[in-house]
C-alpha cells in the first residue's frame, strides 16, 4: 500500500525538464523522430507522412493511495498495436503529493494520418524512491495503479485547442467503482530546432512565505498556448531556506521555449512537502528578453496577482539572470553529412544450433532452387541499409563458430576464407563469401560473441590513434542461442567506451530473452565479471521474425538506437561535426 | 634503471556516482570521493545536494609511475557522519588496462564506470569517472598495442580481467607461451618501453 510518510520528498525537490543529462545517456521519451531512418526512406523519394507530436499530460481528482500523504502519481503512455499489445511511448516524471497533478515532461508520438492510433494511459502511485532515479527504470509492479483512460490520437489532433479531457477508469480493488478522475491532454507539433538556451538564475529579497524557517524557493517556467492555456516547460530544483537563492543552470531547447519571442511565465514558488506550494511571485518573459536582461546587467522584480481589480503588487524580490549562453545541438545528419563515416563489420553464425545445411529446415539450408534461406534474407535485408550509410562498401566479415580448416573451432575466422584481409565489397560480397564459407566451414559451436566484439573493438579503438572521424557498428546475425553470457557482458563492456554499436540480428524462432537483457533498455547497465560497468548502451537488438510479421520494418528496427548511441558517444566528448565552429 | 622514476601524467575526473547504499539502505547524507594510486591521495568536494546519486564533476591532475609497480587506482566513496568521522560507503580498483594500452590509445578520454563494493564485498554502487593519460612530448618508445594479433587480443584483456586486479596469474588451459611469471601477455596496461622489456 502507500507510505506513511509524506513520500520521496527529495524525489519531490529536483530539477525537471530544464537539465542535461548524463552525458553518455541517450534521450528518452521520443518515439518519433529517428534521423537516421528518415534520411534512409528520403534518399528514396519517401517522404514520412507523419508529423511529429508532443503531449502535456495532466490530471486532475486521482484518488488517494498513500495513507499519510498525497499520491505521487506519474502516467505512462502506451499505443495499443495491431495484435492488442501494449508497447510504452513513454512516461512523465514523478509529482510530489499532488492528486491534480500538471506534469513537464512531455511524451513525444509521431502522428500517423493514415493509420488509427490508439493511445492508452496508465496512472501509477509511485511508492518507491525516485529521487535522481531514471523515470524509465522504475517498475511499475511496484506502484499503486490509480486508473487508465484511452484515445485516439487523431480525436486530440481535431479537436479546438487540440486538447481533451478523458476519464479515468479501472479496477483498483477494493471491488467499489469509485470515481477515478479525470486525465487531459494537450497536442502540439514539435519544432525540430538545435537550439539549446542555457542560463544561470538566481532571486534577491524573495518573500518570506514559512512561517519558523525562510521560504524554499524554486522556479517553474511554463509557455503560453494559445493566449490561455499555460503548458510547464520546466522547473528548476528547490533550494532550502533561503531568500536569495541561486539555482543550477537551466538548460532549455527551442522544442521547450517556442521561440525566442514566445512569452514565458516564470513562478517562483515555495516548496512544501504537502504539495500546496505557495506563490512567492512570477513575471512574464521572453527568451530574447531574459538575453537582454543578462547582458544588460538589469534585474527584473517579481509580481503578485492581486485579487482585486487593482493593478498586480509589485514585490522587491527581483529575478536575476547572470549567464546567457546560446548553443547549437548537432543532429546524428549534421555529424554523417559532415563526414563522420559510419563503418559496419558483419559476423555470421555458423554454429551447429542452426541445423545441417543440407537439411530444408535448417536456418542455412543452401536451396537448390535459390530461395534465400533466413541468413541469406536477413544478410540481404540488412545489407540494403548499411550500404546506404556505409560509403565505401568494404566490410569486414567474419564468421564465428565454424570449425576452419586448420581443425580448430574458430570464433572470429574471415568468411571470404582469406587468410589475410578479412574485407569484402558490398552485400554482394557478403552473400558469395556466406555461402563459400558454407561448403568449406562445418558447423561446429559453441556461441560465443566476445571475439568478434574484440576484434570489432580492437578496429575501432585503432582508428582512435588515427584520430579520423570514424564510428563502427558491428552486425551479428545469429540464432540466438549464447553459451557464454558472461563473456560477451565483458567484452561489450570492455568496448562500451569505443565509437562502436553493436546490432545483433536474430533469425529463427527461438526464445530471445538473453538478447534482450543484453540490449539493456531498461537502463540498467551491464556489469562485466571484473566489477566495470558499462559507460553506456551500445547494443541494439532486432528479431527478425517480428520485421517478416510486419510489425516493424528492417529499416526501423536497425536503426532505431543508432542516432542515439552515436550521439552519446560524440556529445560527452564534445566532438563536433567536421569542420563544424566549435561550440 | 632510466626507466625507473619515469611517471606519466594523468587527468582524472571524478564526475558523480549512482545507486549508493549503506547496509542495503541508500544514502542520505553529502558523500565526497577519493583516488589513490599507490600512495597518493586525492580528495574531492562533498556532494551539496547528499542523496545517493552525488554528481562531483572534479578534475584531479595526478602522476603514475610507469615502471609496472602499479597495477590499479583504487576510488572510495566516503561520507562523514554527524560525529565527524569518514564512513566508507563502497570502492572500485580500477586495472590500469582499462584505461591504458588494451582499447585506449594515448590522448583518449576513457569513460569509465564501476561497481562499489563496501568492506563485506556487498554491492554498494556505481561510480562514474573519466580518465586521460595525457599525450607524451616523446613518443620514442611508445609502440601501439594494436601489434597484438586481435584475436589474442581479447583472450589478453580478459585475462587480465578474470582475477580481480592480479594480473599475472597465468592461464591455466591457454596455449600461450608462459614467459616465466608474468602470465603470457606482457602488454597487459604497460606500454612497451618499461624496464621488462629488456628483462632477461
Amino acid at each position: 500500500m502507500g507510505n506513511c510518510l509524506s513520500g520521496d520528498v527529495a524525489g519531490g525537490k529536483q530539477a525537471i525538464g530544464g537539465v542535461q543529462q548524463r552525458p553518455t545517456s541517450t534521450t528518452t521519451n521520443n518515439a518519433a523522430q529517428n534521423d537516421a531512418v528518415d534520411f534512409f526512406f528520403r534518399s528514396r523519394g519517401q517522404y514520412p507522412l507523419f508529423s511529429q507530436i508532443e503531449l502535456s499530460l495532466s490530471a486532475s481528482n486521482l484518488i488517494d493511495r498513500d495513507i499519510a500523504s498525497k499520491s505521487d502519481p506519474m502516467a505512462v503512455m502506451y499505443l495499443r498495436k495491431k495484435d492488442g499489445k501494449l508497447e510504452e511511448i513513454g512516461r512523465t516524471e514523478v509529482i510530489l503529493n499532488s492528486l491534480n497533478p500538471k506534469w513537464i515532461e512531455k511524451i513525444t508520438v509521431s502522428f500517423q494520418f493514415e493509420t488509427v492510433q490508439t493511445l492508452v494511459f496508465h496512472v501509477f502511485d509511485v511508492d518507491t524512491r525516485y529521487h535522481n532515479v531514471p523515470v524509465k527504470t522504475l517498475k511499475l509492479k511496484e506502484q499503486d495503479y490509480l486508473g487508465e483512460a484511452t484515445c485516439v490520437l487523431s480525436e486530440v489532433m481535431t479537436k479546438p485547442n487540440r486538447s481533451m479531457t478523458i476519464n479515468l477508469h479501472g479496477n483498483v480493488g477494493a471491488g467499489v467503482t469509485r470515481k477515478l478522475g479525470t486525465l487531459s491532454l494537450q497536442a502540439e507539433e514539435t519544432i525540430a530546432s538545435k537550439t539549446v538556451v542555457e542560463m544561470n538564475l538566481r532571486s534577491v529579497n524573495l518573500d518570506n512565505k514559512d512561517l519558523f524557517s525562510k521560504s524554499d524557493p524554486f522556479l517553474r517556467i511554463s509557455r503560453l498556448v494559445e493566449n490561455s492555456i499555460v503548458v510547464p516547460v520546466c522547473k528548476t530544483e528547490v533550494v532550502d531556506n533561503n531568500l536569495n537563492p541561486i539555482w543550477k543552470p537551466v538548460c532549455l531547447t527551442m522544442q521547450q521555449f517556442g521561440s525566442k519571442d514566445t512569452p514565458l511565465l516564470i513562478e517562483c514558488l515555495d516548496f512544501n512537502t504537502s504539495g500546496n506550494h505557495e506563490l512567492i511571485g512570477r513575471t512574464e518573459k521572453s527568451i530574447a528578453e531574459l538575453e537582454r536582461l543578462c547582458h544588460q546587467r538589469e534585474a527584473i522584480n517579481f509580481v503578485y496577482p492581486s485579487t482585486s481589480h487593482g493593478r498586480n503588487k509589485v514585490l522587491k524580490g527581483q529575478l536575476i539572470v547572470d549567464h546567457f549562453v546560446e548553443k547549437v545541438q548537432y543532429s546524428f545528419l549534421d555529424y554523417i553529412s559532415s563526414g563522420f563515416e559510419l563503418n559496419f563489420m558483419v559476423a555470421v553464425d555458423f554454429t551447429a544450433s542452426n541445423g545441417d545445411p543440407r537439411t530444408p529446415s535448417s536456418l542455412h539450408y543452401n536451396d537448390p532452387s535459390g530461395r534465400l534461406n533466413s541468413y541469406q534474407k536477413a544478410i540481404m535485408e540488412v545489407g540494403e541499409v548499411i550500404q546506404f550509410y556505409d560509403s565505401d562498401r568494404r566490410f569486414p566479415a567474419w564468421g564465428f563458430g565454424g570449425r576452419t580448416a586448420d581443425g580448430h573451432v574458430s570464433h572470429a575466422f574471415n568468411l571470404n576464407g582469406a587468410s589475410f584481409g578479412d574485407e569484402v565489397v558490398g552485400v554482394e560480397g557478403i552473400m558469395s563469401a556466406y555461402s563459400n564459407a558454407l561448403t568449406n566451414v562445418p558447423l561446429a559451436g559453441p556461441t560465443l560473441f566476445s571475439h568478434v566484439v574484440d576484434k570489432a573493438a580492437h578496429t575501432a579503438s585503432q582508428s582512435l590513434s588515427q584520430n579520423s572521424p570514424k564510428y563502427f557498428v558491428l552486425l551479428i546475425i545469429t540464432d540466438g542461442v549464447l553459451t557464454d553470457m558472461a563473456g560477451t557482458i565483458d567484452a561489450l563492456v570492455r568496448a562500451s567506451d569505443l565509437p562502436l554499436s553493436v546490432l545483433i540480428v536474430g533469425v529463427g524462432n527461438t526464445d530471445f530473452t538473453q538478447m534482450e537483457f543484453l540490449d539493456a533498455d531498461k537502463g540498467r547497465r551491464l556489469e562485466s565479471s571484473t566489477g566495470r560497468v558499462a559507460t553506456r548502451d551500445i547494443v541494439q537488438f532486432v528479431p527478425m521474425k517480428e520485421v517478416h510479421s510486419g510489425q516493424v520494418s528492417v529499416v526501423q528496427a536497425l536503426l532505431e538506437e543508432l542516432p542515439g548511441q552515436f550521439l552519446s558517444y560524440v556529445r560527452c566528448r564534445n566532438i563536433n561535426p567536421v569542420g563544424a565552429p566549435a561550440i | 634503471m632510466t626507466y625507473s622514476t619515469m611517471k606519466r601524467s594523468l587527468d582524472i575526473e571524478l564526475i558523480s556516482a549512482e545507486g549508493l547504499k549503506v547496509d542495503r539502505k541508500p544514502v542520505k547524507r553529502k558523500t565526497f570521493c577519493i583516488v589513490r594510486i599507490d600512495q597518493d591521495i586525492r580528495f574531492c568536494k562533498p556532494d551539496e545536494l547528499g542523496g545517493s546519486y552525488p554528481v562531483w564533476k572534479e578534475k584531479i591532475e595526478m602522476d603514475m609511475a610507469m615502471n609496472g609497480s602499479v597495477r590499479f587506482i583504487s576510488i572510495e566513496v566516503l561520507y562523514k557522519t554527524s560525529g565527524g568521522a569518514d564512513k566508507n560507503v563502497g570502492f572500485a580498483k580500477i586495472p590500469v588496462t582499462d584505461f591504458m594500452g588494451g582499447f585506449a590509445p594515448q590522448g583518449h578520454l576513457n569513460f569509465l564506470s564501476y561497481r562499489l563494493r563496501d568492506e563485506y564485498g556487498d554491492k554498494s554502487g556505481i561510480v562514474n569517472v573519466s580518465i586521460m593519460v595525457k599525450p607524451d612530448g616523446n613518443s620514442l618508445k611508445y609502440s601501439s598495442p594494436s601489434l597484438a594479433a586481435p584475436a589474442e587480443y581479447g583472450v589478453c584483456s580478459s585475462q587480465a580481467a578474470a582475477v580481480n586486479g592480479q594480473m599475472w596469474r597465468p592461464r591455466t588451459s591457454s596455449s600461450m607461451a608462459l614467459t616465466a611469471g608474468y602470465g603470457g601477455r606482457v602488454v597487459t596496461g604497460v606500454p612497451v618501453w618499461s624496464a621488462y622489456s629488456r628483462s632477461s
